[in-house]
């Protein structure tokens, strides 16, 4: 299914000599070795940072919604903002397991499998906040249209929170059902090496009995292919839902209609930034350099400038729309976003999301991994404070000046973003000893076109002419 | 003894291996049902015995284990039912509520002989059913737990009354030196007799009044004048030109309870009779009646009584006055000249020269006989100054044997309370029927608690000839006696109060007619008609006298003590957590006293000002303030509208730990600022005020002042009004004309002149705007619709709508902590507006707007609720489910007029969850047993994690509408009245069936007063059944429709 030949121009996406044998080898070393110390102290770490964060939810849920900084007019804070995030973050896994599969771009089999992954503990992390900022978390499930006898009564279908619910739901099942599908030849792979009984149960249990057959092959690639078609609509589907909250809502700043592909653009953003710095630092960990190329975030770093803009333009679309709509309310809500009491957040958000993505226009930028590493967090603190803009100043100054108030989160508030860092590196950091990072089956899929060993072949072949080379591919089947 | 033994059968007897075997086995024949597996069960290592075992033990365990500890509801039956207490039917007596002469005729609602809602009593010819928030929180009081349970001596509880008896009625026979009652102004007619009585007994007993806040210098003054000591009646009602010197007659003057309805009756204005009374105001501080005035200029207090002098001139010889500023200058010359339409001037000074010459205004402008009359005379402030130093002088000497104190508390509220603590350590006898251990109880050796005035028997003439009674409404609670009845046990007369009390009035009106007036209670007789003839020979020297009165020099500050509308002087409200959270309606600041500053004095000189992050930061700059070597340190509150040289502490504040939970050292005691000139108390001082390096948070619930020029509140000029009463008509139409016709369908209204009453279009544009600004089909709204209308002409900002819908629907306090992070519960708030230049406080025009659910017809809350826990229903109303609500707080976030409160703690201890209550030390009482004592039953106590905001007092509605049914008629509007409507002291809530048209709130929107209704945020299409009226001023200029003056506009960004 792959075009055996690629061009020379093309950068290889595997550098290194790199025989199949080799490939799994380099893959599986990581889980077949005990784990660094530095992967303990950083598994620790994750570990007391999810305590913390348990701790923090727990308080909260014992005393009240009381022990956070919301109030009246601000009612949510840095609960919904954490949610958005998280569920932005996602998107990258998604989008670059299915779209780029269906865009056939070669470059996503490095990068895919941990991407995947982070998407599936990012829409784990952002699941936290909408359950745990109820205020009667214990009746949660009233949101569920389950057959009830109290009427029965069902949830409000208008409610785009409702919404949510299945949007992320759906979106976490789908991800994870495409992640596991993608992991099932490799788990049998580390089976067939593995040299102790127990693991090799367990990763017998988890490779549902694969073989390797060609029927194997044929029905794990239609599976994909399948999932990926589901993935794709989902990857706009989310975070439009998501934006939703606000775009359906009547509170100025809030009600635009602008709301869903900016919000998607900006998902598409904070996802590869967080792709990027989870990267850099499995390849430098796990001495994968030879997978995950400059040539894999030089193109990730296009996809941060491309929807860096996208987002940048949105922002200054709103400014427009408010001077251009002529309703007072609203270019209102605008003078304060960007000179009120939180005008510190719209400038870092800016600053961030707009101005620093634009040094990835040049190419020795978007090719240096240290800048690179620095400006994917960059991204990340200014997606954050772009929700935080949305969602905070919006209602710190909405309609009547008499209850605008200044909000400022308290410690539980922290606790509980805190703790969902720990859970998504301690998912992590699992995932990274025990799982595969890089997908095994699917970069050998690539290693014989792209593969820098393979590429230095391919003068061979530009040298023949047309006729030639027409022969010899014809002649290989 | 040996046991007989029973054998079943001879095998059992016998006892071989066979039977042994038998018995063993219990099933001998196999079990049909469990075959095969029987032999596994019963074979198995552990049994189905053990089994059995096993599960009844864990079954026990698991019980155990899960039956946590369930709280102990009591409830006790009515076994013997009261003739007239019906369970869940509530019970109205007719009351009088007296607090040191501060008084209302009310209606006392008892449910299950619990009184919990107090409503005023519009039989009054005084009142008029007007209460302030103080009246309604009283009902808290009596449940408050710091209350006194039983006669202390020496401190020490005792069980009997006896034990007090005794050595009182000892040490009185026995007492060398005089004996002195020392009273709160009394206005009880029987109680006088009761006092004679007393006095009687004991020759040497002498009974004198105090007033914590005197109103002695204006009855002198009259003294002078008319030659009659004693304060005459105003009738603000008459009054078309008011002006007011330092005098909060809305707030705390005198009788707010009663001049509220007056100044009201004037201020309602409508298109076809445009007319309403000017208000002047000129006063030292921000007061909240300045905050309503048409025209107000500063002073300071010391210039009062110039201000006076400069008006009396332009008043009788139209000289042009020569005051301190231009718009004070202009204010008295236009005054001057207004004046002499029915005008009233009032003035707040104590000063007798002052209030001389304010008598000499009012007589040259004709206001006795009309605007005041001295028919009736007003009994509210007794308290006589210079007997009450005499007094304390007297005690110090040594000459006083023995002191009865009832009512007052000097050892707090009078300004040398060091000296009065000294004198009554020097008497031989002194005893004090405080209801708690207030400051001086604490200091005298008996104390014999009164019964709270809900316990009471009583009445009161607050006018001459104007009766009114007090009926208990419960069983007294703790071991208390009525005050009465303790003087008159000590002069050793038998009759208890009740029956000189029924003797009295069966006596003077006939058992009938006392029957009938007790019911009502109130009943005027007629009154002796004196009329006093005014003497101005005093008026010269008062005039020599206040020019000569030095204010503060460079360096210095006038220090204003007041009353608070919350707590007023003090007493037993300064332990009422309902009052202290609730805002002030000037600062909109909760639970402390602060120093009111003006804008420019802070900025410039103490590093404090209203920045836009001033504005939201909670901390104040903390300021010590020095008079006669006295200190007080207290936060700086930035207030526009105080004079620049004058700042303003609330008295009421900084109490002793004994006064109760809420009171204890929360604020400061300032009242030993005030100062005695020899005459009468005054209640300004000169002083220093410093700098400190500390800051203090105070809990003010609104955080920025302006309203931005925004489209959400409506104020004109009367002339404005005048010229073009369909203005706001037809702004309305202009914006959402697009909204209201659908083009296809023709624009016939927008050519030509439009020949319908502004009634018509106004109804036409509601209906039109309804159904054509929407995608959606519109739900035909058949039956009841409730609505609702506040004239914000009549509001005054005073609060009593905020506590009566706390009372009624039983609403938590949250305590400061909670309010300083803004997750206060009010259901109902009102938002006050400043615009001007905070640099100049005359330029500042203030504009309240009570801001309550709007019960949206199209309300945003409702279709983002993803539980659907909001809902509409279909008469109007947007309801809570509270038991669906999971508090995800999305309602909140989109209503645009944020009035959805949620439930941030447990503040009832209504949660699933045990020990979580929240405390905060302040609030805790209110969950004492006997304080819940208060909540409505008809209202559910919410719990945590809930949202929460105006039902429209749905209970109340469905009464209304179960008595219309029981009746076999159509609702009427006085079937229901919601709290607040009731409460309002200004008339301004109108509430009713907007789909009758016969009811008042359709003939306001669409009959009567049209042209001044808008709905707040209209253009949304949330289409709220709440409109408001708008605001019209007396006076040239809407200062907020400039953004050249309105600085508050530009400044806050």
């Amino acid at each position: 299914m792959h075009l055996k030949y690629e061009s020379f121009v093309r950068e290889p996406l595997i550098t290194g000599d790199k025989t199949y044998a080799q490939v799994t080898e380099d893959i599986c070393r990581p889980i077949e070795q005990k784990p660094s110390k530095l992967w303990y102290v950083g598994f620790v770490l994750s570990l007391l940072f999810l305590g913390f964060g348990v701790f923090s939810v727990f308080w909260e849920v014992y005393w009240g919604l009381g022990t956070w900084g919301i109030n009246r007019t601000v009612g949510w804070g840095w609960d919904i903002t954490n949610f958005v995030w998280w569920v932005g973050i996602g998107h990258a896994g998604t989008l670059i397991s299915a779209i780029l599969l269906l865009f056939r771009q070669g470059w996503r089999t490095g990068v895919n499998r941990a991407a995947e992954a982070m998407t599936i503990f990012a829409v784990m992390c952002a699941g936290q906040f909408p359950i745990f900022h109820m205020g009667r978390v214990w009746n949660a499930f009233y949101v569920l249209p389950l057959p009830n006898t109290r009427g029965p009564l069902w949830p409000n279908f208008n409610s785009a929170l409702l919404w949510d619910v299945f949007a992320i739901s759906t979106y976490f099942t789908v991800s994870l059902l495409f992640w596991y599908s993608g992991l099932v030849p490799d788990f049998a792979t580390i089976r067939d090496r593995a040299k102790t009984k127990l693991r090799k149960r367990l990763y017998g249990l988890a490779s549902f009995g694969w073989t390797g057959t060609a029927k194997n092959w044929q029905r794990f690639e239609a599976l994909c292919l399948v999932l990926a078609g589901l993935s794709t609509p989902l990857v706009l589907s989310v975070h439009t839902i998501v934006s939703f909250d606000f775009a359906t809502s009547v509170i100025p700043g809030w009600h635009a209609t602008i709301f869903p592909p900016y919000f998607v653009a900006g998902a598409v953003f904070s996802g590869f930034a967080m792709v990027q710095t989870l990267l850099i630092l499995v390849r430098k960990i796990y001495k994968m350099e030879d997978y995950i190329t400059l040539g894999h975030i030089e193109a990730m770093n296009k996809v941060i400038v491309l929807t860096g803009s996208i987002v940048g333009v949105a922002y200054l679309t709103e400014l427009f729309m408010a001077w251009y709509s002529q309703v007072h309310f609203e270019q209102e809500a605008f003078k304060y976003r960007v000179f009120g009491p939180y005008w510190w957040a719209y400038w870092a958000m800016m600053t961030c999301n707009v101005v620093s993505p634009q040094f990835f226009w040049f190419k020795k930028l978007r090719r240096n991994i240290v800048f690179t590493f620095i400006l994917s967090i960059v991204v990340n603190i200014g997606m954050w404070f772009e929700r935080f803009v949305i969602i905070v100043t919006t209602l710190a100054n909405d309609f009547l000046p008499s209850s605008w108030t200044y909000y400022s989160p308290t410690w539980p508030e922290l606790g509980f973003y805190l703790g969902t860092f720990g859970l998504f590196f301690t998912c992590f950091f699992l995932f990274s000893k025990y799982f595969p990072v890089i997908a095994i089956a699917e970069i050998k899929f690539t290693l014989k076109v792209s593969g820098d060993n393979y590429k230095r072949d391919m003068q061979r072949l530009d040298a023949m002419s047309t006729e030639e080379f027409l022969e010899e591919a014809n002649h290989a089947h | 003894m040996a046991q007989k033994k029973y054998w079943k059968g001879l095998e059992e007897l016998e006892n071989t291996p066979e039977h042994q075997q038998i018995v063993e086995n219990e099933f001998q024949q196999e079990l049909p049902v469990l075959g095969d597996v029987s032999d596994k069960l019963l074979g198995a290592e552990t049994p189905r015995r053990d089994f059995l075992k096993f599960l009844g033990f864990s079954t026990l365990a698991a019980t155990v284990a899960a039956s946590c500890e369930m709280p102990v509801r009591k409830a006790i039956p009515y076994a013997i039912k009261p003739e007239d207490i019906t369970p869940g039917v509530a019970n109205f007596y007719a009351s009088s509520f007296v607090d040191n002469g501060d008084y209302a005729a009310v209606v006392v609602k008892t449910r299950e002989g619990r009184p919990i809602m107090v409503e005023g009593n519009e039989l009054s010819s005084i009142t008029n059913g007007v209460v302030s928030a103080r009246v309604i929180a009283s009902t808290l009081s009596l449940y408050d737990k710091a209350r006194l349970r039983q006669p202390l001596v020496k401190g020490n509880p005792v069980d009997t009354f006896e034990a007090v008896d005794t050595p009182i009625k000892q040490a009185l026979s026995g007492a060398g030196g005089a004996v002195y009652l020392l009273t709160g102004t009394i206005l009880s007619p029987t109680t006088k007799v009761v006092i004679e009585q007393f006095k009687s007994r004991y020759p040497n007993a002498r009974h004198i009044q105090y007033d914590p806040v005197s109103y002695n210098g204006l009855a002198l003054a009259n003294d002078a004048t008319f030659g009659r000591n004693a304060i005459p009646s105003y009738h603000f009602e008459k009054a078309k030109t008011i002006f007011s010197l330092g005098a909060d007659f809305l707030g705390t003057w005198l009788a707010p309870n009663e001049f509220n309805h007056g100044y009201n009756l004037n201020r309602k204005i409508s298109a076809k009779n445009p007319a309403m009374s000017k208000h002047y105001q000129v006063e030292a501080m921000m007061s909240m009646t300045g905050s309503n005035a048409d025209e107000r200029a500063t002073c300071k207090p010391s210039e009062y009584g110039k201000v006076a002098a400069a008006l009396y001139q332009a008043v009788v010889s139209g000289a042009a006055p020569q005051t301190g500023s231009d718009k004070l200058n202009r204010l008295i010359s236009s005054a001057a000249k207004e004046l002499k339409n029915n005008g009233l001037v009032v003035c707040g000074s104590n000063d007798v020269n002052v209030q001389i010459i304010v008598n000499a205004i009012n007589n040259a402008i004709g206001a006795y006989g009309n605007t005041i009359s001295w028919g009736a005379t007003s009994n509210y402030k007794q308290g006589n100054d210079k007997e009450f130093v005499a007094f304390v002088d007297a005690m110090n000497a040594g000459q006083v044997g023995a002191v009865f104190i009832h009512g007052v508390n000097p050892s707090y509220d009078y300004l040398d309370a060091e000296k009065f603590n000294s004198g009554l350590a020097k008497v031989g006898l002194s005893v004090s029927f405080a209801e708690r251990l207030d400051e001086t109880a604490e200091k005298c050796q008996y104390v014999v608690p009164d019964h709270h005035w809900l316990e009471s028997w009583g009445d009161a003439e607050p006018k001459s000839g104007h009766y009114s009674f007090i009926q208990p409404t419960i069983a007294p609670l703790f071991k208390t006696r009525a005050f009465q009845d303790s003087l008159l046990t000590w002069a050793g007369i038998t009759d208890t109060y009740h029956t000189i009390f029924n003797a009295y009035w069966a006596g003077k009106l006939g058992q009938s007619a006392f029957d009938k007036a007790l019911q009502d209670g109130v009943i005027v007789t007629e009154a002796p008609v004196a009329s006093g003839s005014f003497s101005g020979a005093a008026v010269d020297g008062a005039i020599a006298a206040v020019n000569a009165y030095k204010g503060n020099t460079d360096g210095q500050y006038e220090v204003l003590i007041y009353e608070s509308v919350a707590i007023g002087y003090g007493g037993s409200h300064s332990n009422n957590p309902w009052l202290l959270e609730m805002p002030d309606p000037v600062t909109r600041a909760t639970w402390d006293n602060y120093i009111c500053m003006s804008y420019k004095t802070a900025k410039e000189k103490f590093e404090s000002e209203l920045t836009l992050h001033n504005q939201v930061d909670h901390k104040k700059r903390v300021l010590k303030v020095t008079v006669n070597n006295k200190e007080v340190e207290l936060p700086v509150v930035v207030l526009p509208g105080m004079h620049n040289d004058v700042i303003a502490i609330a008295v009421g504040y900084g109490r002793s730990k004994n006064v109760g939970k809420a009171a204890a050292d929360l604020g400061k005691n300032v009242y030993h600022f005030g100062r005695y000139t020899g005459t009468t108390f005054i209640n300004y001082n000169v002083g220093t005020v410093e700098l400190t390096s500390a800051f203090y948070p105070v809990a003010i619930t609104q955080t920025h002042h302006s309203y931005e020029g925004r489209e959400i509140i409506q104020e004109f000029t009367l002339e404005e009004f005048k010229k073009d009463p369909n203005f706001l008509l037809n702004k309305r139409k202009k914006e959402l004309g697009h909204y209201t016709t659908l083009h296809w369908e023709g624009h016939h209204e927008e050519h030509g002149e439009d020949k319908a009453s502004a009634g018509e279009q106004a109804l036409k544009h509601d209906k039109d705007f309804e159904k054509n600004g929407t995608l959606y089909p519109v739900h035909e709204k058949h039956g009841i619709k409730w609505g609702m209308s506040i004239d914000l002409n009549a509001c005054t900002g005073c609060g009593a709508c905020v506590i009566a819908c706390q009372a009624e629907n039983n609403i938590s306090v949250v305590g400061k902590d909670r309010v300083l992070v803004a997750q206060e519960m009010s259901w109902i708030r009102i938002d006050r507006y400043f615009s001007g230049n905070p640099d100049d406080p005359d330029t500042i025009q203030t504009i309240y707007q009570p801001m309550l659910c709007q019960h949206c017809d199209n309300a945003p809350c409702e279709n983002v609720c993803p539980v659907s826990a909001t809902n509409h229903s279909d008469e109007g109303l947007n309801q809570m489910a509270y038991n669906r609500c999971i508090g995800t707080k999305y309602c909140a976030n989109n209503c645009p007029y944020k009035v959805r409160h949620f439930n941030w703690f447990d503040w009832n201890g209504a949660d699933s969850f045990a020990d979580n209550l929240y405390q905060d030390g302040r609030r805790d009482d209110i969950n004492d047993d006997i304080t819940r004592m208060v909540l409505n039953p008809d209202v559910t106590v919410r719990s945590r994690g809930v949202m929460e905001k105006c039902s429209f007092c749905v209970q109340r509605l469905q009464a209304g509408k179960l008595a219309a049914k029981m009746e076999g008629r159509p609702l009427k509007d006085a079937d229901v009245q919601v709290a607040c409507q009731k409460a309002c002291a200004g008339d301004c809530i109108t509430f009713g069936n907007v789909n009758d048209t016969e009811s008042k709130i359709y003939k306001e929107r669409y009959e009567e007063n049209s042209e001044r209704v808008f709905y707040v945020l209209e253009y949304l299409h949330v289409l709220p059944n709440i409109s408001y009226l708008s605001k019209i001023r007396n006076t040239d200029a809407i200062v907020a429709k400039d953004k050249e003056q309105d600085v508050f506009q530009v400044k806050n960004l």
